[in-house]
């Protein structure tokens, strides 16, 4: 249980060095520049090269981003990122020109590629619009008027066309509709008249609702429209084919791309930092939050810049907002995700994940219980961890499942459980469906040497904050009250157990309200204190989940298999009985898993932290070379 | 074989401790779904962390059939020769499957409105997912007391 002591680092030195120290300290990755609290605000320079450097990257990420699915890239988990070094980071950013001339070609490349997009929709909408009159054998330009005669295009709602139709031939007037087609709503016609009746032709028009189509912009006949607008169609696509060769061409420049990206992601760390610290026209300072043992790292790094530099190493007062960092052995390592997705511990209290991770490991095991699972289950995330990249938590989950995996295994050979009942090995212990009632109490004594650690882990840590007749007082006493209780139950142990509660039961009494002022109160709230013997009851009760979550387990397996088993009678049923096992298998390994992970954390955060743990903790989150792309070689 | 009243009573408690239950989860389930594919539609990366969350309701009816199995295993009825209970014995049986019936329907219920909620802290802080899932394991809690509750039951009830 290891939470790295943190010094504070005081560092002053001459501006002209300071982007030297910035990249010296970057490199080490073991430096949290805190904010030195100025009168004045961060310099407006600072921020105009900012805002810069975030126009450059977003330009960069989009460029990055838009020729992503041009581009056939190793998938990053199954063979890391791309390597690079810091040299060939920097010669690249020194021609930034030539990559910015890229991202300016992208961008053009991509308004091309809209536009093209915008007049296909655009034609396509013409050609709808213009299909229902490719009967019209009349170029468009002709129609209008003659000066006697006018000849015009109309579309007609479909059911006042046949009574259009019906009036053009009753009427006297020099008039006559002549049909063309039929479009989606509207019957199209093309309509002669005597420009000397256009009056009353209009007055007809507007009795059928009829629309005139001017076929404005176009020329020749609707047919010869409807080619031409085809073929620019067919054009279009020739253009964007083109285009698609040239961001093909420009695909292979994203490894650049890229490379430019991370290090003005670099740049811009520092930038931020810069931005905390204070400076005069020549000095500048640094206040930082830095592991103790790193302390001797940082001298040499600093040194090594220049010696025209004054360093200091203070400890934390205690109004620091001191950033925490863990420091556990290997083994632990995986568990502490389970802590870092409830809370961080504050930095002045204790690590509780060594505790937490052996419990972690032996409940996880108990709770899906079946020793072939388990094998699964390590060996599938073995070889996640062996043949994939993985980074991160998700690298620190799949450890943990791992080694979920190997306690799986153990339970389910004290168990006796492989696949269920698939085969039958003769349990280490017992079978819980044979007795459940042994593995509940079972259940119940694990969950009390649980919450007993969660009791001294408590004491302890008032002993630490040297608070020794509290931990004497609150723990020690429960301590005692409790033992006497779980005394109780036992013939052996059950003469002494009463003298044991009594004393635990009376010492709460006289103690527990001791920041009372009155006597009476004292006394009602010792009394009452005891009232809290429930919460530990249902705390302990709590652990039975064990035992349900593996009997469940178990016999989820022994119905897939009587699933299974049913079918075994001919070649087809065998290969279904094959197929159920697996899938059924599989999904109960996964379901499982799932409900042991969330109800051990839950067993961990209530049960466990409930008794002791803070939380709250920052985490440390040094200047350091994070990339987003590409890893860094060490050079 | 003449069918007594004791296996009809036992054969009904199974098929409550499936159903019940069954119809919680799937409720239950629906409900997260809905509030996730939300918040998918505004980023599809979230996608497994709803997953998730939309799980977590979904263990009441694997309850529920697991109890209804240990009914249909006890009384015989998957091994072709099924005993002949009393109508007290049915009546233990189906007695048996109560808690899991109506706890696995309600609670499958209630902790989907705790992981749907779960879901919008997956929308706003993505990285706090855990805390979510916390709060809907909490109420599944109270399915798992039953369940072993109505297991215990069932395995204490004599019925040779």
């Amino acid at each position: 249980m290891a939470i790295v002591k943190m010094k504070k680092m005081y560092l002053l030195g001459l501006k002209k060095d300071l982007n030297r120290f910035l990249d010296a300290l970057q490199r080490l990755e073991a430096v949290e520049i805190a904010d030195i609290e100025e009168e004045e605000g961060g310099s407006s320079k600072i921020a105009a090269e900012f805002s810069d450097l975030e126009a450059k990257l977003s330009r960069l990420k989009f460029a990055i981003e838009f020729l992503k699915p041009y581009t056939k890239e190793q998938n990053p988990l199954l063979y890391g990122r791309p390597k690079v070094s810091l040299e060939k980071l920097r010669e690249l950013s020194s021609r930034e020109g030539e990559i910015f001339e890229v991202v300016d070609a992208v961008y053009g490349l991509e308004q091309r590629l809209s536009r093209l997009k915008t007049e296909e929709g655009r034609i396509g909408n013409q050609i709808e619009l213009i299909k229902p009159w490719e009967a019209l054998d009349i170029p468009v330009e002709d129609l209008g008027t003659t000066g006697r005669v006018d000849l015009k295009a109309i579309y007609v709602p479909k059911k006042n066309f046949k009574g259009l139709m019906d009036r053009a031939k009753e009427t006297e007037l020099p008039l006559e509709v002549i049909p063309v087609g039929e479009g989606r709503e509207d019957n199209l016609a093309l309509i002669v008249y005597h420009s000397s009746v256009r009056a009353e032709v209009q007055e007809i028009c507007k009795e059928f609702s009829v629309n005139t189509e001017e076929f404005s912009g176009f020329t020749g006949t609707p047919a010869e429209i409807i080619r031409s607008l085809k073929e620019r169609l067919e054009a279009i696509e020739v253009e964007r084919k083109n285009i698609k060769e040239e961001i093909g061409k420009l695909a292979d420049k994203i490894l650049d791309l890229k490379a430019v990206y991370d290090y003005w992601l670099l740049e811009k760390e520092k930038k931020e930092n810069l931005q905390k610290m204070a400076d005069t026209e020549k000095i500048f300072a640094m206040k930082a939050f830095v592991p103790e043992n790193s302390m001797e790292a940082i001298k040499k790094a600093v040194n090594s810049v220049t010696d025209v530099v004054y360093i200091d190493f203070v400890d934390p007062t205690e109004d620091d907002d001191i950033p925490v960092l863990l420091s556990n052995s290997r083994l632990v390592q995986p568990f502490e995700i389970v802590t870092e997705l409830y809370s961080l511990p504050s930095p002045r209290e204790i690590d509780p994940n060594t505790v937490m991770a052996f419990f972690y490991f032996v409940f996880f095991g108990m709770m899906v219980s079946d020793a072939a699972y388990g094998l699964v289950l390590s060996l599938l995330t073995g070889l996640a961890l062996w043949k994939l990249k993985l980074q991160g938590s998700g690298k620190k989950l799949v450890e943990l499942l791992f080694l979920g995996g190997i306690s799986t295994f153990v339970w389910g050979m004290v168990f006796g459980s492989w696949f269920g009942d698939l085969i039958t090995i003769k349990p280490l212990w017992i079978n819980p469906l044979d007795d459940p009632m042994a593995v509940l109490y079972l259940s119940f004594a694990m969950g009390l040497v649980h919450i007993y650690a969660g009791i001294i882990l408590k004491a302890y840590k008032d002993v630490r904050s040297g608070n020794v007749a509290g931990a004497l007082m609150d723990e020690g006493l429960w301590l005692v009250f409790l033992t006497g209780l779980i005394m109780l139950a036992f013939p052996a142990t059950m003469g002494i157990a009463k003298y044991v509660a009594l004393a635990g039961a009376v010492g709460l009494v006289l103690t527990q309200g001791r920041s009372q002022k009155s006597i009476i109160k004292k006394f009602t709230s010792g009394l009452l204190s005891l009232y809290n013997v429930t919460s530990y009851l249902s705390d302990v009760l709590s652990y039975s989940r064990l035992l349900a979550l593996g009997l469940a387990t178990g016999v989820i397996a022994t119905v897939i298999n009587t699933m299974a088993r049913m079918l075994g009678v001919n070649i087809v049923g065998y290969i279904a009985m094959v197929i159920i096992l697996v899938v059924g298998h599989v999904f109960n390994i996964a379901v499982n898993a799932l409900g042991a992970y969330v109800h051990d954390s839950r067993l961990q955060y209530i049960e466990f932290f409930g008794k002791f743990y803070d939380g709250g903790g920052r985490a440390f989150d040094p200047l350091r070379m994070k990339t987003e792309y590409l890893d860094l070689e060490d050079s | 074989m003449e069918i007594t009243l004791g296996q009809v009573f036992a054969l009904l408690g199974a098929a409550l401790a499936v159903f019940l239950p069954g119809i919680g989860s799937a409720r239950g389930v629906g409900m997260v779904g809905e509030a996730a594919a939300g918040v998918v539609a505004e980023d599809p990366s979230k996608f497994s962390q709803t997953l998730i969350l939309q799980a977590l309701p979904g263990t009441q009816g694997i309850y529920g059939l697991l109890t209804g199995f240990v009914v249909m295993q006890r009384i015989g009825l998957l091994g072709g020769n099924l005993l002949p209970l009393t109508t007290h014995q049915g009546l233990m049986v189906f007695a048996a499957c109560l808690p899991i019936s109506i706890v696995g329907l309600l609670s499958a219920i209630s902790q989907a409105r705790a992981a749907a909620a779960g879901v919008g802290i997956v929308a706003k802080r993505p990285e706090e997912v855990a805390k979510g899932i916390t709060y809907a394991a909490m109420v599944e809690t109270y399915a798992v007391l039953a369940l072993l509750a109505s297991i215990l039951m069932l395995f204490g009830i004599r019925l040779a």
